[in-house]
């Protein structure tokens, strides 16, 4: 299958690699793409050095959902503040529960929110927001490197696992509870019931939903970026072995930033160039022994850097046609 | 009339006197177990999703956020259970 038939016919798209490959460009890109062909598309990226506000050359740092096009929108969160918020809202909730935040409570509040895991786990609900929402055709996530990226996405299934526990937990207690109150007619002083078997089972359901969405191959397509370099290959190889140990399949590798093969044949390329060339090609070679199957795209190396929408709708046409 | 008012209300506390003795007999140590395990199963939970208050991260600070509304005005008595419980190690050296 080509890249094409892939994109076309999955809601979701993720696009995950080591750093500085061309994840955003070709998210990007196929945005653009879907876009142009009349679809509601919306490009996220789970990054937190996220770069769509430099390809798409416009501010999109925490202001929202932005419309940059027709039917092309792109989101870049703010992950400080929408801890933040998250934050003042937990904080709100207490107050309106008991009239006051206790000190060591409000310590807690403020600790747990400076762990790093709190940024990404942020991120995660805002993109299980996003997709829950329903308001878009297809959905484009430029993911973070790697090894971030694997265990973001192997998140919902952890904490499905974990959240099953706790509900199990409170199952049994609430159980115990009736025992107490059938044989003594007393009531158990334990923390409130409802409320929190309401929170778990509402967690359990936005997880269940992701992990639903991050496993079915069906809807997702998770694309691998490589380049025709050593370091490249070597953790692609790493990922995709990471990836199948989480249960999640590549749908397929796209080959980025290949130098032009018929360079090497022209009398005005330096060789410093051509060096390069020739390296890309034995690489290349490399790339399509160990990942034949799973090649669905090789994009070239563009003249320029693909920033604005002018060079999007070049690249856009090499790579879609 | 008195009379008869005050034999229902021996009648009742006869039965009241019954009812307490036959739970002391045959459910109290049940209830008094059931309750142990209920503040054990409490602990647990709280251990698990508030674990950070006591330096035992335990994952999600994200999602333990959203539960800790729920648990505040539990969470004194939890700590104060918690740290005070002891170890067979405890007990052996006088800890």
């Amino acid at each position: 299958m080509f890249l094409k038939e892939i994109v076309e016919s999955h809601k979701y798209l993720l696009f995950a690699g080591k750093g500085g490959l061309g994840k955003t460009t070709l998210s990007a890109t196929t945005a653009r793409y879907l876009a142009s062909r009349g679809k509601k598309v919306i490009v996220f990226s789970t990054d937190p050095q996220a770069s769509l506000t430099d390809v798409f050359e416009r501010d999109l740092f925490g202001k929202g959902e932005v419309e940059l096009a027709g039917n092309l929108y792109a989101l870049e969160i703010d992950a400080d503040r929408v801890v933040s918020e998250y934050q003042a809202d937990v904080r709100k909730k207490i107050l309106d529960m008991y009239g006051s935040v206790p000190e060591e409570i409000e310590d807690y509040i403020k600790s747990a929110s400076a762990q790093p895991a709190m940024s990404e786990s942020a991120t995660f609900d805002s993109m299980i927001e996003l997709i829950m929402a329903g308001r878009y055709d297809y959905y484009i996530f430029d993911m973070m490197p790697h090894g971030h990226a694997i265990r973001f996405l192997s998140m919902a299934s952890l904490l499905d696992t974990w959240i099953n526990k706790v509900v199990d937990i409170r199952k049994d207690s609430q159980e115990v509870d009736e025992r107490v109150r059938r044989m003594s007619g007393k009531k158990t002083h334990g923390t409130e019931e409802t409320g929190i078997l309401g929170e778990l089972q509402d967690i359990k359901n936005r997880l269940d939903f992701m992990a639903k969405i991050i496993g079915g191959g069906d809807t997702t397509a998770l694309f691998y970026v490589v380049i025709p370099e050593q370091m490249a290959i070597m953790d692609t190889e790493t990922a995709i072995a990471e990836f199948k140990k989480f249960g999640i399949e590549l749908s397929g590798i796209i080959v980025n930033q290949v130098y032009p093969r018929e360079l090497l044949s022209d009398p005005d390329v330096p060789e410093f160039l051509k060096s390069r060339i020739r390296m890309q090609q034995s690489n290349m070679e490399i790339i399509h022994r160990k990942f034949a199957d799973k090649i669905v795209a090789e994009v070239r190396m563009m003249d320029r850097e693909p920033k604005g929408f002018a060079m999007l709708e070049k690249t856009a046409n090499m790579v879609y046609g | 009339m008195d009379s008869h008012k005050d034999g229902k209300k021996g009648l009742a506390s006869i039965k009241s006197a019954i009812r307490d003795f036959v739970y002391g007999m045959a459910a109290h140590d049940m209830v008094t177990y059931s309750l142990r395990t209920r503040m054990h199963m409490e602990n647990l939970f709280m251990l698990i999703v508030m674990g950070d208050m006591l330096g035992i991260p335990v994952l999600p600070p994200y999602y333990s956020l959203r539960l800790l509304p729920h648990v505040v005005p539990h969470v004194k008595t939890w700590k104060r259970t918690l740290l005070r419980d002891r170890d067979v190690t405890d007990r052996m050296f006088g800890g």
